[in-house]
């Protein structure tokens, strides 16, 4: 009887998995995707130079950094995957959504300090916990930069260069 | 050089795929790839097990609580002594296996069953005994059980049960994360304590030939079978959780028919004097029907 029941806990617990978490998901990527257009206009690379090299800029730290947690369901589905191995399909959905989300909040923050370039930009992945609660941090960072034409003409001066 | 940001492509760092199908492949593999182990863990720690020698056996059996007891009274001490001299005498005409000491315990309970178990020891319950109206039915169902005490049956089971247990156990540590895992495991593990049908049968014929060599013929083999014929249904279910006379058996009109056969290919008459039940046992019947 009370395995019976253990069971059925766990059937619930793996369809509210699935039928919440495909709900977050689904929301997510839209909004993901409006959010995408909506900063279009922030650019972000990983090279390690500013294209334009000539210009001097003003260099800062930008960065954004989301917790994404999995549902029981990917969990479960992922645990199964152990066994066999090959694609781990629910967590690639997980991973992608998180990556893109960080990448976003580092642009949101790029905006916010009045930068529309960010150049080499990392990502960085920290597991949070294992087991049923799986969750990931995704750490998106890059260094933004601002056209500076004040301390550009000051430079000039000083060094005798033309702006 | 000009750079721009472009929409990341969709579909390509994740699947569309459907994770249910997934589901579905995933829990049709891992399942039967345990079914698959347990299935093969099962059959050859059952051909393991007794061939293991009996002292290991006897062993194992002392470190556990002993099955064949007594109820603390003078009648239930009489009923089990009266067993026990039945069981000596089958026994000598069965070929124990060496070492061996069969003990008979008895049950001052309703159940209608008796059980043989690891160790050389069987238990019999009153409701069965006071079903019985002489000794050679009797006899046939204490053949029966030596004959499983004879063919280490319960270590067959206890060896499978162990065996699947531990396998089950390794494959739920592998599978940690996974509720499931627990939910398998015990599963598996509700059907492992039992004898099978061929088990059954392989009694069923050692218990025949005791019975013919004890008493030139097997008519009691067919007054048993009458018996268990006529009992309702929920009788036949045991309350006993370990090793059950009843429900595992293969049908009881089968059983009379496979007896009518052996006793036709051996040359055993199905029919002769029958001994009465010794006294105390008689008297189990007698208070039954009263």
């Amino acid at each position: 009887m009370l395995d019976l029941i253990e069971f059925g806990i766990f059937i619930v617990l793996l369809i509210v998995g699935f039928f919440a978490g495909t709900i977050v998901e689904k929301r997510h990527y839209a909004s993901i995707r409006q959010r995408e257009r909506q900063y279009a206009d922030v650019l972000a690379f990983s090279v390690r130079f500013p294209p334009d090299r000539v210009t001097p800029q003003r260099a800062f730290l930008v960065h954004g950094t989301v917790v994404i947690s999995s549902d029981y369901f990917k969990t479960f589905v992922a645990g199964l995957r152990n066994l066999f191995g090959g694609r781990v399909r629910t967590y690639e959905t997980l991973m992608e959504r998180a990556r893109r989300e960080a990448l976003l909040r580092l642009k949101h923050d790029a905006r916010r300090q009045g930068a529309k370039l960010v150049i080499c930009v990392r990502f960085e992945t920290t597991t949070i916990s294992t087991g049923y609660a799986a969750s990931i941090e995704v750490f998106a960072y890059g260094t933004a930069l601002i056209p500076d034409r004040e301390s550009a003409i000051a430079f000039g001066a000083r060094s005798g260069v033309a702006a | 050089m000009k750079f721009e940001n472009r929409a990341p492509a969709e579909g390509i760092n994740s699947s569309p795929e459907n994770p249910l199908i997934e589901l579905g492949w995933l829990l049709a593999g891992s399942l039967g790839v345990i079914v698959a182990l347990v299935i093969v863990t099962s059959l050859a720690a059952q051909w393991i097990a007794p061939r293991i020698p009996y002292r290991y056996e006897a062993k194992l059996a002392a470190t556990l609580p002993p099955f064949a007891t007594a109820p603390d009274n003078e009648a239930g001490r009489q009923v089990q002594a009266e067993l026990q001299e039945l069981a000596d005498r089958l026994a000598a005409r069965l070929d124990m296996p060496d070492g061996m000491v069969v003990r008979i315990g008895y049950r001052d309970d309703r159940t209608v069953n008796a059980f043989a178990t690891i160790g050389g020891q069987a238990v019999f319950f009153r409701g069965l005994l006071a079903k019985l109206d002489n000794e050679n039915a009797l006899a046939m169902v204490m053949a029966h059980e030596l004959a499983h005490l004879k063919f280490r049956h319960a270590s067959a089971a206890l060896g499978r049960g162990v065996a699947v247990g531990v396998i089950l156990s390794v494959v739920s540590a592998e599978l940690a994360r996974n509720a499931a895992a627990g939910v398998l495991s015990q599963a598996s593990m509700a059907t492992l304590l039992s004898f099978n049908r061929d088990q059954e049968r392989e009694a069923d014929e050692a218990a025949l030939r005791a019975l013919h060599a004890e008493y030139g013929h097997v008519g009691g083999a067919i007054d048993l079978f009458d018996v268990l014929a006529r009992l309702p249904g929920e009788q036949r279910e045991s309350k006993i959780a370990s090793v059950e006379f009843l429900r595992t058996h293969p049908l009881t009109a089968n059983r009379i028919e496979a007896i009518k056969q052996w006793a036709v290919e051996n040359g055993a008459p199905i029919d002769g004097p029958r001994r009465p039940l010794p006294p105390a046992i008689a008297a189990l019947r007698k208070a039954a029907a009263s």
